[in-house]
């Protein structure tokens, strides 16, 4: 039987009626633990083009996060920037070609990513269904808050035009991204490439395959909890998110996307406040979304915002 | 891009000390069941045993539901700390192995890898080198399928990157091997044509030690895929990148010409569903099966 089209599935999530509230609570616990940023060189990973920094900054509940910022050694100051934000198995990029672009360059680690993972480790599997009975201590609670306050810790930085800054990732990544799009409006453009974490109850029916597979697994096991995964989920959909979102954004999606089913691409697009928004639906393709070709549109759309603007 | 004159005078006695050094140890293997990651296609386990070290080392461990033995596929690790749970589809009809070698994730008691890092631990001395207890990681991942009654040992098909070439060649049992070379391939020699990690970490290496560079040269050549190709005998089938990439059809043609069985080669669509579509046929094909079990997104 051919599959329906997956443009016109829909999402069967819906906003809970205090999401608005649940996230100014937390970002109001966020707000009063500074940053206390550090940047260390490293040498080791440095070139003659390129600076290569770890940095270490605190997020909720006290854990303390690291990142790869990357900075072209000649520099016309301000530079834009990008953050590059991890899969769900990736490590966190060390984005030397970016800044070797003139950029100033991120590569995120939110806890539980490597370098990130002293205080908060629920491994992989594992972090999708990490406390999962309980928004206020779910594992994307704190991991959603450590990806956005990268944004806090350009801002902070002299070197970077902070109305120039771009956000991208695939995957985990494009969740990211649109969730810091979406949370902090500064945000000049975003890229984000077959996006998970959104409509993730509807992507426990579409696929079997990692990471939702632990929703599934998680359910099989205890089905009759089914209706308190589905309360906590809905404060961390990306489909609750995207409204929010007004910067320029484009999206690419594969349509053989057994991780993250393009049903839930659609929808988390459709959702996106942007009036300058553009989706990439690629047939033929799967969880790469064509990311082989699609690195082209992404540079340029980049190059278009964050340079030329 | 060849490399064929730095194979080392004493590669063999150097892989057969590796062997040898396994071999005293038993494989220990212990299993517990995972309720969680278990359905009604296929039991999972964590599957715990012992390489050289001592090590203790972690796999996800996969058996179909019904009468064995099965044809298995050994799935050889990554490059990066995470290695997921079999798919699906695949464990469906397959006895599946899942490795995490030593630094991986819950591999990493006492030795937790860096990304990057990784690449060059330990890199100034053969002997030392991280990739000679990961490469007997590989091989005692083959001992414990091959002790398992599940495993039907004429049909273990290897598949990953250039480990499971190595562990193809070390273990001449698998009858199949899909391989999509990328990491030690002529490593040094291709490393500067690259600022692409995980090889950029051999540059960052030389940059900060350059009177090291032939001394790492030296260690990658006993981890050159190049070296162990005729000793692979099972049916092959080598993935390469297009012509303008970097492991390009004509950077992999040696190592291709070099293999000591069948080999078929495919240049990746750059589509993880074709590609996967394309591993999941060759398999069952493999096996004798006429149709491979997809996921519902890649059925057409």
């Amino acid at each position: 039987m051919p599959r329906p089209n997956p443009a016109t599935y829909g999402t069967s999530v819906t906003k809970p009626a205090d999401f608005d509230d649940f996230w100014a609570n937390v970002e109001a616990q966020a707000a009063r633990m500074p940053l206390n940023a550090t940047l260390t060189p490293v040498p080791m990973r440095s070139t003659p083009a390129v600076e290569v920094f770890e940095v270490h900054y605190d997020s909720l509940d006290g854990v303390r996060i690291a990142g790869w910022y990357c900075l072209p050694r000649q520099r016309r100051q301000p530079l834009p920037a990008i953050v590059v934000y991890p899969g769900y198995i990736s490590e966190p990029t060390l984005p030397k070609n970016l800044a070797a672009q003139g950029y100033a360059a991120f590569g995120a680690a939110p806890r539980g990513k490597l370098r990130s993972n002293g205080q908060f480790n629920p491994g992989y599997p594992g972090l999708l269904i990490h406390n999962i009975l309980d928004s206020n201590t779910y594992g994307y609670r704190g991991f959603y808050v450590d990806a956005w306050r990268v944004i806090d810790f350009l801002s902070e930085q002299p070197e970077v035009n902070v109305n120039r800054i771009g956000v991208t990732g695939g995957s985990q990544g494009g969740a990211l991204t649109l969730l810091a799009a979406a949370m902090r409006p500064q945000i000049a453009a975003a890229a984000a490439a077959a996006p998970y974490l959104a409509g993730m109850m509807d992507a426990a029916q579409l696929t079997h395959t990692t990471p939702y597979a632990e929703i599934v697994e998680y359910l099989r096991l205890y089905p009759e909890r089914e209706p308190q995964v589905r309360e906590t989920l809905a404060y961390f959909d990306c489909i609750n998110f995207a409204g929010r979102i007004r910067c320029p954004i484009i999206v690419n999606i594969g349509l053989q996307d057994d991780v993250c089913p393009p049903e839930t691409g659609y929808a988390v697009f459709e959702a996106i406040g942007s009036r300058d928004k553009k989706l990439y639906a690629y047939d033929g393709y799967g969880h790469d979304a064509n990311a082989y070709a699609h690195g082209a549109v992404i540079d340029a759309f980049f190059r278009e915002h964050l340079q030329n603007a | 891009m060849t490399a064929p004159s730095d194979r080392p005078a004493d590669f063999d006695t150097y892989w057969n000390a590796v062997q040898a050094e396994l071999a005293k140890l038993p494989v220990n293997a212990e299993l517990t069941h995972l309720p969680l990651q278990s359905n009604q296609h296929a039991t999972v386990y964590a599957a715990r045993f012992t390489g050289i070290g001592p090590y203790r080392l972690f796999a996800w461990f996969s058996v179909p539901v019904g009468e064995g033995p099965f044809a298995t596929v050994y799935q050889l690790p990554n490059y990066g700390s995470v290695v997921h749970v079999p798919a699906y589809e695949v464990r469906q009809r397959y006895v599946v192995l899942a490795l995490r070698h030593r630094g991986q994730r819950l591999s990493d008691q006492p030795y937790a890898a860096a990304y990057p890092g990784l690449l060059t631990d330990g890199i100034e001395d053969p002997a030392g080198y991280i990739y000679r207890g990961i490469v007997a990681d590989c091989l005692r991942g083959m001992d414990f399928l091959l002790s398992r009654p599940e495993v039907d040992a004429q049909r273990i098909a290897l598949a990953g990157n250039d480990l499971a070439l190595i562990t193809a060649a070390l273990r001449p049992q698998a009858s199949a091997l899909h391989c999509a070379p990328g990491l030690l391939y002529n490593a040094s020699a291709l490393a500067p044509r690259t600022s692409a990690y995980p090889l950029e970490e051999l540059n960052d290496y030389t940059r900060t030690y350059p009177v090291q560079t032939a001394q790492m040269a030296r260690t990658l050549s006993y981890f050159n895929p190049l070296h162990f190709a005729n000793r692979v005998r099972s049916d092959t089938l080598l993935v390469t990148g297009s012509a303008q990439d970097f492991f390009s059809p004509a950077i992999l043609e040696p190592l291709a010409a070099g293999l000591g069985g069948p080999v078929t080669r495919y240049e990746s669509a750059h589509s993880s569903y074709r590609d996967g579509v394309q591993q999941a046929e060759w398999l069952s094909t493999h096996f004798g099966y006429s149709t491979p079990i997809l996921p519902a997104q890649w059925q057409v």
